[in-house]
């Protein structure tokens, strides 16, 4: 459902010189499948992310959305992809409704499958208590639920995170990856990137953890962690190796 | 906490087959509509009053000056300084130049630029608010500034102000979605040089430059409308269009599809890095 190959992201940086944010990333999620992007920050995840939500253009690479290139074909992966950043970016003065209404407008929906689908998202992320309430009002892990709900609101089969519990305490974190579980169940591909390694340990069916720009380590929890004792254990590991392949007893490396 | 599916039906392979195709008329809309709510502050709205009203104030200190009543033609001539000109500029200004700036500071970049025509809708969008917005401020000062003057048979000059005034707002709202995209950061100090650089500066020099002008059309059209051109001092010939009043209205809204289409080609390349956003 999403697949990134060989992904590199150039930016020129203001003194002239190339900053190489992504350099050669690879990975894939598949429908149903939870994947999670670990790195420290200024590692390349949220440029990786862009890249896949057609924010930013890449260097090189192949970037795919339910088959659709993102450059090739933005239209068809930004139909098919939800997208949800650290910062909800959710206007004070409306509610979540009206919210909902804004974007799924933005979609094309019609008025009747549009309110049909709100009032489904207002049931599904237990919004029913704040739903009609100004935004501005709401808690952080309220304002992120609203900001899932609405990259929800078209029914994409893939969503990208990016950072979402970072504005969150640990009952709003916990909240919002329950949410994701339950997502995960009704087959769509998430992938969600952290550095609050302990919250999705035993959530993510796959990790996937870059370094300088390029995957240092990626698999199944088992091969990730291997003889380490946690994920933190084993990111560190890993992102200490510094080079590609060089995190023996870390999971796969990479190509 | 629910964990209940945020599917409309039971989980299946194929039940994501076919995500909404969104047309670019509905999302516009969807996005005007949004900005209108935006511009319904009572903050914006106190401004909006501000600028109706400023307006007709001046024409009422100007007749205080002149007991036996204000010359007809001096009057246009004010209004039209005042309203198509000064009142639009300024309700462009803050309605048309933020708009990729204020969605970066929001936040809300990223949420609309991830939607399949979400650029687009964004800039056209608030490009249809702004005129909207500027235009009705602008009509309803314009309607003040007349009534305010005291001139005889006031109605056929609202009519024209308000002719002037959308063309106004359609011209130069789109030369202002230039600067929005191009520079967003810096949209507002780019877009008053925009103003001043080609309606104030290029309008005003004759020769083709000032053919790419709103400032040279609504000139023209007041000129035309007033049934000023025989009477116009062969120096400010220069300064107006021969060309029918359909012709320069014509050439204000080819000039605003041409630039909307750039500024719609340019926000549709752009790419912010993610320190851009503030």
């Amino acid at each position: 459902m999403i697949d990134v190959i060989d992904l590199v992201k150039h930016y020129r940086a203001s003194d002239g010189s190339v900053v190489r944010a992504v350099d050669g990333v690879s990975l894939a999620v598949a429908a149903g499948e939870m994947v999670g992007l670990l790195g420290a920050n200024g590692a390349g995840k949220t440029t990786t992310l862009r890249v896949l939500a057609t924010l930013l253009k890449p260097t090189s690479g192949t970037a795919r959305v339910a088959g659709c290139d993102v450059q090739a074909d933005p239209l068809g992966a930004r139909r098919h992809l939800g997208f949800v950043s650290a910062t909800t970016g959710v206007p004070d003065r409306l509610s979540a409704r009206e919210i909902m209404r804004s974007y799924g407008r933005l979609h094309g929906m019609e008025e009747r499958p549009l309110v049909r689908r709100i009032d489904e998202l207002v049931r599904a992320l237990g919004l029913a208590a704040f739903a009609d309430r100004p935004a501005g009002r709401l808690s952080s892990g309220q304002r992120q639920r609203v900001s899932l709900a609405r990259a929800l609101v078209h029914d994409p089969p893939a969503l990208v995170l990016d950072e979402p519990t970072n504005a969150l305490d640990v009952v709003g974190a916990r909240d919002l990856l329950h949410l994701l579980d339950g997502l995960r169940g009704d087959g769509r591909a998430i992938l969600l990137s952290t550095h609050r390694l302990h919250e999705i340990e035993r959530r993510c069916d796959r990790f996937v953890i870059i370094h300088g720009g390029r995957v240092v380590a990626q698999g199944t929890p088992a091969e990730v962690l291997g003889p380490h004792g946690s994920l933190e254990e084993a990111f560190f590991a890993a992102i200490g190796s510094g080079e590609r392949g060089a995190c023996a007893g870390a999971g796969e490396a990479s190509p | 906490m629910s964990t209940a599916s945020a599917g409309s039906s039971a989980a299946s392979p194929d039940r994501f087959a076919a995500p909404p195709q969104p047309g670019t008329l509905g999302s516009t809309l969807a996005v005007a509509g949004f900005q209108i709510g935006r511009l319904l502050s009572r903050q914006r709205l106190l401004l909006a009053g501000l600028g109706a009203i400023f307006p007709a104030a001046v024409m009422l200190a100007v007749r205080r000056t002149a007991p036996a009543g204000l010359d007809r033609d001096l009057a246009v001539t004010m209004i039209f300084a005042l309203v198509p000109e000064a009142v639009c500029m300024l309700g462009l200004l803050v309605t048309m130049c933020p708009a990729v700036a204020d969605e970066l500071e929001r936040g809300t970049w990223v949420h609309v630029a991830v939607r399949p025509r979400g650029r687009r809708s964004l800039l056209l969008g608030t490009y249809l608010a702004a005129v909207a917005w500027t235009s009705t401020v602008a009509i309803l000062a314009a309607a003040l500034a007349v009534l305010a003057a005291g001139v005889a048979r006031p109605l056929p000059l609202v009519v024209l102000f308000a002719g002037l005034v959308v063309l106004s707002t359609l011209g130069r709202a789109a030369l202002f979605a230039v600067p929005a995209v191009v520079l967003p950061k810096r949209a507002l100090v780019a877009s008053v040089a925009v103003a001043l650089t080609v309606e104030y500066l290029a309008g005003f020099i004759p020769a083709v430059v000032n053919q790419l002008t709103v400032s040279l059309r609504l000139r023209s059209l007041l000129v035309e409308w007033m049934g000023w051109r025989r009477q116009l001092p062969v120096e400010m010939r220069l300064l107006v269009d021969p060309a029918p009043a359909w012709v320069q209205a014509a050439a204000v809204v080819v000039l605003a599809v041409v630039l909307l289409v750039a500024a719609v080609k340019i926000l549709e390349s752009r790419q912010f890095p993610p320190s851009v956003e503030i």
